[in-house]
């Protein structure tokens, strides 16, 4: 079991009224799963990613990581615990348009002290496993969306994490594009890598092995 | 359309409240020290413009060379006055002899004040134009009245016309009052002058004054000479034609060739250094500096409020592609920034229009001014409405051109994104504006350092506890022996003495010395003070060879101590037993002291001699008794003063007051200059703070990004910080060159100065390293430990 949330509630009060983002969500994850979480505009998709990524907080309930209480741990322990283990991958690739391609996919290490040797290996390896060295000294901007995408899951792959989080990973691009992300997402996850991803696409949601529906904050079904 | 404008700027305003706190203050301090440094420069500039013609009156000032070297003195020798009325007279509406002004003594029946005034001839109440209260401007032509001003009259008289009252001067002329002048003013040369009494009174009231005139002594140097040249004549010209005036009577005098020049009154307060007889500016250049640093500090902070405003240009940029997209005209929207930025000059000068007033006091204080908050000033507002008007078109327009300029259709997709050159124009600003902070600290620093350097300077003398009187009238004189001796008695003093020179000044030189192995071609000058036997136990000077006066050696009434100085001047080996010859009298030297500092402490002790001399004495040195509170010693000694001297008020200083009035100009300058450098830190640090805020908003969603990966609050801190220190680390090496010329060349101004030592850039780089942290920390950390979800969600 990766991880697991139980009875988790998280709110804002507007004008005297507590408008539920997060209600009463009950959800295991064991290593090796393929999730996708769907629902309407609003459904609270992206904020239970976010919670999961330990990006947000909640206001009640439990949520263990690998057996570690999130929900009590303090703020610089909950960092380096996602840091280990969580890579996370956007909609709009989130790049870092001042860095190049080869840059970009070595800022994680650069965060978590590596050396300069280790680095380098580490990022060989996945230019060389993403088909993109030829493209390392580019900027983000002069890539396709496509490409940036691949950076980015590079970026989220390069310390070895156990969980990747994706939202909307595709949600930019064209449909070969998009493809490509889902099967490479798919071989990770032979890989033996954890995925959760958020997506508004039957199409995609049917790469996962599970697939949760959101109304409104609840959990309304699981297929 | 434009009440739509303003109400628009108006929410716009009070929806950052922060930032427009912060630009408001940082535009309405640049806005007051405009203010007050252009009423502090209105001030120096009018100095003595209460004078109805003070564009025609000036002072004759003498040039005399020896040695090579010219200098410019004021006191004139007492035939010239004549002389030039008789020979020059056409070119002159007034000539007017005057004695040197100082106190004396005025008294009514058993009231006695010491009064500051002198003695002038009766044409001055007309070149003053002093405005009469009571009695006119022909108030000094009988010999024996005395005008005074306003507040003397008040302090004798309280407030009847004292019109033909009788005033006793320094308890031996019985005068009438015969006019009352209103005070005249703080900035003016002439402020604080308490009495005029006719020229001739003087003449006949002092002996060796009579002695000039009988004998037309032309090389007697001991008076004054103000002169008001005729309506359409030319100050050049008619100095060019009585410049020799004292030359023709004394052909003799070749080699030191007496020069006249005249030194117009515009000029007698921004303009009176002279060098090799050449009027070298003066006080101006200060007046110059501060008038720079003060637009400095307006275009700073001027610039800083365009810096801050385009700082939120990417939130504006979207009510602009709004506001386009529904059909605004670019010039709509410059009109729309151009009256935001003017309701912020707005707000901005009423804020600094209160600064101001409520600084004036502390301002005055500080710049020793008299300055008025002139708000009955029609000129004033005027002025202020143009500086209003002018500012918010500088601190406008930049924003204005620049966020009217965004394209709709790029600007709402959100592609948007603040050019290159836009950043390099804001970091050039903040080098800038830490160039001039970092320079004006090392400055203030410099000035400190030389205070200090020349405060710590040896003064040859002990000036704890040493307090000294001035004789100001006659009824001091035959007592020296009866004061010592009942004060020595009283236990007050320690020691008393007397001297024809204060401590802190020199009252006479002279030429004529002759010596062993001296150069026959070398004019001599040398500082003489004549003394009491006991001047040297009482003042404790240092004597390094020989002996003090004196009174078991009858010899030494004609005996010289000399200081180092003169030692060196003179070229003598081994001094003691060696004679030289003054005013054809041997003189042999039993002594030489420390050098005595007694002008300026910025400059060499010149070389002086000391010599026994009772008659011609005009201070009182006492050292107060070491063992008692000085409070009861001079409660002691007044009571003896009091019972010997009865008719003078006794006042008396502490030596070691006036001395530290030698360095009231350099205080000024460094108390001004410490006020100018805080400001202008302030406001570089308000650059810095809207450059942080640019770039911040800039890298929101890399820092997002990068946390998000992992970075920590630390990391992001450094990496935000490290181009700042680039800047400013920029900005130092750019400042300590400017620096570093700048202060050694308002030190040479000074012979007697401070090194600059390499810490003093060090302390100011390091501040301004430490000043850069702090200002970026503030928003660094901000967004640093911001949520990265939140800056990644806006998109």
């Amino acid at each position: 079991m990766l991880l697991q949330i139980k009875d988790l509630f998280k709110w804002v009060n507007s004008g005297g009224n507590r408008i539920f983002l997060l209600n009463d969500i009950e959800l295991t994850v064991n290593e090796g799963d393929f999730i996708s979480i769907m629902g309407p505009s609003g459904s609270g998709k992206t904020t239970l990613l976010n919670v999961i990524g330990m990006l947000d907080d909640f206001n009640e309930g439990e949520y263990s990581f690998l057996h570690e209480p999130v929900h009590k741990l303090k703020e610089k322990h909950r960092a380096n615990l996602y840091k280990e283990y969580i890579g996370f991958v956007f909609q709009s690739y989130h790049l870092i348009d001042e860095l190049t391609v080869y840059e970009n996919i070595e800022t994680p290490l650069l965060y978590k002290n590596y050396k300069s040797s280790e680095r380098k290996s580490l990022v060989a390896d996945m230019l060389d496993r993403f088909n993109i060295v030829g493209k390392k000294d580019l900027f983000p901007t002069q890539l396709s969306g496509g490409q940036q995408q691949i950076v980015g899951i590079a970026r989220a792959l390069i310390s070895n994490p156990k969980l990747i989080l994706a939202d909307e990973p595709t949600g930019n691009l064209n449909s070969k594009q998009g493809e490509e992300i889902m099967n490479l997402f798919k071989q990770l996850n032979d890989e033996g890598v954890t995925i959760i991803q958020v997506t508004h696409s039957e199409k995609n949601a049917t790469y996962g092995s599970r697939i949760i529906n959101l109304l409104d904050g609840r959990i309304i079904n699981t297929v | 359309m434009l009440r739509n404008h303003f109400k628009i700027a108006w929410r716009n305003l009070v929806k950052n409240k922060g930032l427009s706190i912060i630009n408001i203050i940082g535009l309405a301090l640049g806005m007051a020290v405009v203010i007050l440094i252009g009423l502090w420069i209105n001030d120096e500039v009018t100095y003595n413009q209460n004078h109805e013609n003070y564009d025609r009156i000036a002072h004759v000032l003498l040039n005399r060379t020896a040695n090579g070297e010219t200098r410019t003195r004021t006191p004139i020798p007492f035939p010239l006055g004549e002389e030039i009325r008789k020979k020059y007279g056409d070119s002159f509406d007034y000539v007017v002899m005057s004695s040197f002004h100082g106190d004396n003594i005025l008294s009514i029946d058993n009231k006695s004040l010491s009064m500051y005034g002198g003695f002038m001839e009766p044409d001055a109440l007309r070149m003053l134009s002093l405005k009469m209260m009571y009695g006119d401007w022909g108030g000094l032509k009988k010999p024996n009245s005395v005008v005074i001003s306003q507040s003397t009259a008040k302090a004798f008289f309280d407030d009847i016309n004292p019109i033909g009252k009788f005033i006793k001067v320094n308890n031996l002329l019985n005068v009438v009052v015969t006019g009352v002048y209103q005070d005249i003013p703080f900035n003016a040369r002439f402020h604080g002058l308490e009495f005029i009494a006719p020229w001739e009174l003087y003449v006949t009231s002092h002996d060796w004054v009579r002695y000039a005139r009988d004998n037309n002594l032309w090389d007697n140097n001991s008076y004054q000479l103000f002169v008001q040249i005729a309506d359409g004549t030319d100050m050049t010209l008619v100095n060019a034609k009585i410049k020799d005036a004292i030359y023709n009577n004394l052909p003799d005098y070749s080699r030191s060739h007496p020069e006249l020049v005249l030194h117009p009154m515009k000029d007698w307060h921004l303009r009176s250094n002279w060098k090799n007889g050449v009027n070298i500016g003066g006080f101006i250049q200060y007046v110059w500096l501060f008038g720079v640093i003060g637009l400095f500090v307006l275009l700073l902070a001027c610039i800083n409020f365009m810096n801050l405003s385009t700082a939120q240009s990417e939130k504006r940029a979207k009510e602009v592609g709004v506001l386009k997209s529904i059909g605004s005209s670019k010039r709509q929207l410059i009109n729309q920034f151009l009256s935001e930025s003017f309701l912020v000059v707005v707000l901005a000068f009423i804020l600094a229009v209160n600064l101001v007033f409520l600084a004036i006091p502390a301002f005055n204080q500080l710049a020793d001014k008299q300055i008025i908050f002139p708000y009955k000033n029609m000129l004033f507002w005027l002025i202020n409405v143009g500086f209003i008007l002018v500012t918010s078109i500088i601190a406008g327009s930049y924003p204005a051109f620049y966020l009217s300029s965004f394209r709709p259709v790029k600007v709402l997709k959100g592609t948007f994104k603040a050019g290159k050159m836009a950043m390099t124009f804001r970091k050039t600003l903040v080098i800038v504006q830490f160039t001039v902070s970092v320079i004006l600290v090392i400055g203030t620093i410099v000035v400190k350092k030389q205070i200090d350097h020349s405060k710590n300077r040896p003064i040859g003398y002990e000036k704890n506890r040493l307090v000294m009187i001035e004789k100001v009238t006659e009824d001091y004189e035959g007592k020296y022996n009866t004061l010592r001796s009942e004060l020595l008695n009283s236990g007050a003093i320690a020691e008393m003495s007397e001297s024809s020179s204060p401590l802190t000044d020199v009252w006479s030189s002279g030429g004529g010395f002759e010596w062993e192995g001296k150069d026959p071609n070398f004019l001599t000058n040398i500082v003489t003070v004549c003394v009491s036997h006991d001047y040297g136990n009482t003042v404790g000077w240092d004597l390094v060879e020989g002996r003090d006066f004196s009174r078991t050696f009858s010899t030494d009434s004609t005996a010289f101590i000399l200081n180092e100085a003169a030692v060196k001047y003179m070229g003598i080996k081994n001094p003691i037993g060696k004679t030289i010859r003054w005013n054809n009298q041997e003189h042999q030297v039993i002594g030489v002291v420390k050098n005595i500092l007694a002008e300026s402490p910025f400059e060499p002790v010149k070389q002086a001699v000391y010599m026994i001399k009772y008659n011609n004495t005009n201070w009182i040195e006492l050292k107060l008794n070491p063992y008692k509170s000085a409070n009861e010693s001079l409660a002691a000694v007044k009571t003896v003063f009091n019972k010997y001297i009865p008719n003078v008020p006794f006042e008396y200083q502490f030596v070691g007051d006036a001395f530290a009035k030698k360095f009231v100009a350099e205080e000024r300058i460094r108390k001004l200059s410490t006020v100018f450098t805080f400001f202008a830190i302030f406001i570089s640090c308000l650059g810095l703070f809207g450059l942080t805020s640019f770039i911040v908003e800039q890298r929101t969603k890399e820092i997002g990004i990068r946390k998000v990966v992992g970075a920590s609050v630390f990391t992001l801190w450094k990496l935000l910080s490290k181009d700042f220190i680039m800047l400013i680390a920029l900005a130092i090496i750019i400042a300590v060159p400017l620096a570093y010329y700048g202060a050694t060349h308002w030190l040479n101004n000074y012979e007697y100065r401070t090194e600059i030592s390499w810490k003093v850039f060090a302390i100011s780089g390091i501040g301004a390293v430490a000043m850069t942290l702090l200002t970026v920390s503030l928003q660094a950390i901000k967004i640093a430990r911001a949520n990265p979800i939140k800056s990644l969600k806006i998109e």
